[in-house]
């Protein structure tokens, strides 16, 4: 028995005739492959199915959301009785209002070449296998193997006749690998998730090779470090990151008017001014985009409805434009640009970042690399955070080479450490080069009870001048 | 008022059984959790999750293991849910991990103030709750309040085919409230958790009146200078830090390459006067319950005894790997990335209560001391090795002539855990359970001061 259609138009319906001014569901159902492995061992298996209904009723300015995951006429009558009680009993200071109605209707997919749902479990197993032997062959002693294969069909109703109905495909593959290093122990997450089909799944060995190769590399490195003022060259990993952490979360319009307050913080946005603040130099311009397919973040329409679009985050530099969803799309008086998601249908859809990244520049790498004298070839990064406004930012580089006299040496060096400012890091930036990978995958987490959503970040190389090592 | 959960639970045990499963645990789950979310001094949105579950780990062909999950609607549903799994196990290579699961059959014990009877009722209540906790944070200083505040009521159903079965319902509260000056980096944080929300109130409002005071007193904050400093971590940084080192002591952790303690055992890690358990069984405990997910008793293992690692927690398992006894961890565990799997993890993680009062640990060493009311963000260059860093968040001060001085502002705690952990001086006599954001286990903790601890800065 899954969750219909109709049990979702009941619910709405039972909301709207007990005075509702607005009724949403989000209907899930879905199926989910799971299989964790260790040190190529199988340890543990799902075979899952995940439904359920997630709605939100606004009533006299006040807002409730409550999910249910039995698929019975009788569950939903009680979800929705709670959820106008709910919000009649919130009794808010300042009403919430999601601004003009939204009623679109669509049906959309994630594009696919072979269906996860038609794999079976030997060929699953047999590829987790395999990886497991490339990182076997780069010496790597410990590998902890997740992998979640993810098909779900996503319905989106309002009471103002919005109707989205969405075909998700979802592979995932996180591994925590770890070598004994000649000076430390050495530790990389790998993320390969992706929103395609099996297909998705062809280029994992070769991508999985890469990391372990990678992290094999940093194991052996001697312990050669760098102190006082160096010139950066970062790769599309290190440039995914801080897209995401310095320009995407402070950029995310419920944390600059501090709803997020007392759980992923606030922002220093607030106090700046679209449009004219500046906060990096003229080649720094961030933008956030769903919409390209096989991305972690790739949807076509958000988790309110609305038509997701490219949002410019930071224009040259200066500020431009927030993510917002309907209710701060009206707090801000800018209207939604589609950036609600919520991770499932027991999550109220929140702002959320989809794919962030750094619009290329006019450099090439070699151009790049050849205006320094003195620097470090930055590919990839291990420890790092973040303070709750998006300010204060650090990130310790993973695989990285000394730059000399515009040349990158085969001298590794070891664990530099980045703590900068946002304004500091993206005023240091003198030159972007030409290039686009989506390098950081990622499953980013925000709100209480936490909402892990699927996001790609990256960009191409960016040069950063003078900057002081921690 | 349970039985229909109880008769799916049933039936999945006697289905497996009949499919010649090896061995069945279903657990039946009721539950309804709430939660009240609020900003710049007013509720912004009011969530329930209504829950209905049946848990069920199977055993086929010796150790081929399937978990599985799912929301029963009729006995012939559960049949096919049952089917499904075990059909899935048959095709799964055996796990080399898996040696058996809880026999016995024991007489549970009974946990005072595992469950608050007023709790249906407490769920038209807590809106007012919370808008009197705001105006309290307000009155103590706060210019803009805002937070989380959790409840939730359960029910739990355990069969399992080797024996054990028993049910128990149990209860929590959970706050987060923060408060804020106009700036943004003027704040404080206050933290309120346990089992039996409608008697609650006064802790709740305590909290929200500290979040407002340490908001106020950070009011003026300066640049933290970089350096070596001694740290008085309140509980919740204490918790979220210190509480790792108990925390890994666990054999799934250090199978994973996520644990500094696998070649730890017997040694000396922190101060004598150091003492922590994993305790299962405590009054008020939000890890509380009387049995694992196996149907073995919760107990109360010492895992760190005089500053030495005495013992890891255990599940039928792992203990049976080791020719050791199972400490009734057994549990099924997200690893917040939406795989489940049955494995040992912490309940209650207890410090031992220290001897100093606040003003004693601010009395110090005479060395530069910072104080630190909260933190967020810690992230691990590696587990094993243990380096790392945090951001304190919230109040935080320079003490100075004993006393909380110079607030001080943005500015990272950059250093080696295993190391702070040798490093504990003095522990406070105000031990409290934190739950929060950021420390996923119930940690009862003390405030704890650590010397000679590192503090970074943003260089431009």
């Amino acid at each position: 028995m899954s969750f219909s259609k109709d049990l979702a138009e009941y619910g709405i319906s039972l909301a709207q005739e007990n005075g509702a001014n607005y009724a949403e569901a989000r209907v899930v159902n879905g199926k989910k492959i799971i299989y964790f492995l260790q040190n190529g061992e199988l340890i543990s298996g799902s075979e899952l199915k995940t439904q359920g209904i997630g709605f939100r009723v606004l009533k006299n300015g006040g807002l409730s959301f409550v999910s249910v995951d039995e698929p019975t006429k009788k569950a939903v009558k009680q979800a929705i009785s709670a959820g106008l009680k709910m919000a009649n009993s919130s009794n808010p200071k300042e009403k919430i209002d999601f601004g003009e109605p939204v009623s679109n209707k669509a049906k959309w997919a994630v594009p696919i070449k072979e269906k996860i749902t038609n794999i079976d479990s030997d060929t699953m197993l047999e590829l987790l296998s395999q990886m497991d032997k490339v990182a076997e062959n780069h010496n790597i002693s410990s590998r902890a193997n997740f992998f979640e294969a993810h098909s779900t069909q996503k319905t989106i109703l309002t009471s103002e006749g919005t109707n989205i109905e969405a075909e998700l495909s979802m592979l995932k593959f996180f591994s925590i690998i770890t070598a004994k290093g000649l000076l430390d122990s050495e530790q990389r997450w790998v993320d390969l998730t992706r929103s395609t089909g099996w297909e998705g799944t062809k280029t994992w060995i070769d991508e999985y090779n890469d990391q372990c190769a990678q992290l094999e590399k940093v194991a052996a490195q001697e312990d050669y470090r760098l102190n006082g003022k160096v010139d950066f060259v970062v790769g599309p990993e290190v440039v995914g990151i801080i897209c995401h952490e310095n320009a995407g979360h402070p950029s995310e319009g419920d944390r600059i008017m501090g709803r997020e307050g007392a759980q992923a913080g606030e922002s220093f946005w607030r106090d700046l001014e679209l449009g004219k603040s500046r906060v990096g130099s003229e080649h720094v311009t961030v933008l956030e985009d769903p919409t390209f397919p096989g991305t972690g973040g790739y949807y076509e329409y958000d988790d309110e409805g609305v038509k997701a679009r490219e949002r410019t985050l930071i224009r040259e530099g200066i500020i431009h434009e927030p993510l917002l969803n309907r209710e701060f799309g009206v707090k801000f008086g800018l209207g939604t640009n589609g950036s609600a998601r919520s991770s499932d249908y027991n999550r109220e859809p929140i702002i959320r970042m989809a794919n962030t990244y750094m619009k290329p520049g006019d450099f090439t790498i070699e151009e790049l690399i050849e205006g320094v004298k003195h620097g470090i070839y930055m590919l990839s990064f291990t420890e790092w955070n973040i303070d709750d406004r998006r300010y204060q930012s650090k990130y310790v580089g993973f695989e990285c080479y000394l730059i000399e006299n515009g040349e990158i040496s085969d001298t590794m060096v070891r664990r530099p450490i980045m703590e900068l400012t946002s304004i500091g890091l993206f005023s240091s930036i003198d030159g972007v080069s030409k290039d686009l990978d989506f390098d950081f995958p990622g499953i980013c987490g925000k709100s209480d009870p936490s909402q892990g959503v699927p996001v790609y970040a990256g960009g191409g190389y960016l040069r950063m001048r003078d900057i002081r090592l921690g | 008022m349970f039985e229909q959960i109880k008769s799916y639970v049933d039936a999945a045990v006697d289905f497996g059984l009949k499919l010649e499963a090896d061995y069945v645990i279903a657990r039946g789950i009721d539950r309804t959790t709430n939660q009240i979310r609020f900003s710049q001094n007013k509720i912004d949105i009011n969530k329930e999750w209504q829950i209905h579950l049946l848990e069920l780990f199977t055993v086929v062909d010796g150790s081929k293991i399937a978990v599985g999950e799912f929301s029963p609607t009729s006995e012939e549903n559960v049949r096919k849910r049952v089917e499904a799994q075990i059909k899935f196990a048959k095709k799964m290579a055996p796990s080399p991990q898996f040696q058996s699961i809880e026999k016995q059959i024991s007489k549970y014990s009974q946990i005072d103030g595992l469950y608050d009877p007023k709790i249906v009722d407490y769920r038209e209540k807590a809106p007012e709750v919370i808008n009197a906790s705001i105006q309290e944070a307000q009155s103590a200083g706060a210019k803009r309040v805002a937070g989380s505040f959790f409840f939730r009521d359960n029910y739990f159903y355990l069969n399992s085919s080797s024996g054990p079965k028993g049910e128990f319902s149990t209860s929590f509260y959970n706050l987060t409230v923060r408060a804020f000056q106009e700036e943004l980096d003027a704040s404080g944080q206050g933290l309120a958790c346990g089992t039996i929300p409608s008697s609650a109130e006064k802790k709740i409002l305590n909290a929200s009146k500290k979040a407002g005071h340490y908001s106020k007193l950070h009011l003026g904050a300066k640049q933290a200078k970089p350096g070596i400093f001694d740290i008085i971590m309140a509980p919740a940084v204490a918790a979220n830090l210190l509480g790792n080192i108990p925390e890994m002591a666990n054999p799934l952790l250090i199978m994973m390459g996520m644990s500094a303690l696998g070649d730890k055992m017997g040694e000396q890690m922190g101060p004598e006067f150091l003492s922590i358990t994993d305790n299962g069984l405590l009054t008020d405990g939000l890890g509380s319950s009387p049995f694992d997910f196996e149907g073995t008793p919760r107990k109360n293992t010492p895992i760190i005894d005089k500053g030495v690692l005495i013992n890891y927690i255990h599940n039928t398992s792992t203990s049976a790997l080791v020719q050791s006894e199972t400490t009734g961890n057994s549990e099924l565990y997200d690893f917040g990335i939406g795989t489940k799997f049955l494995t040992p993890i912490g309940t209650n993680v207890v410090f031992n209560n220290g001897d100093r009062s606040f003003e004693e640990l601010l009395e110090g060493s005479g060395k530069p001391t910072v104080f630190v009311l909260c933190n967020w963000y810690t992230r691990f260059t590696s587990r094993i090795s243990t380096e790392y860093s945090t951001i304190p968040r919230d109040a935080a001060f320079l003490v100075e002539n004993g006393e909380l001085g110079q607030p001080v502002k943005n500015f990272r705690i950059s250093d080696n855990l295993l190391r702070q952990f040798a490093n504990i001086d003095a522990m406070g006599n105000d031990r409290t359970q934190i739950k929060w954001w950021e420390v996923e286990f119930p940690t009862w903790i003390p405030t704890i001061r650590v010397k000679d601890c590192r503090i970074t800065t943003a260089t431009q």
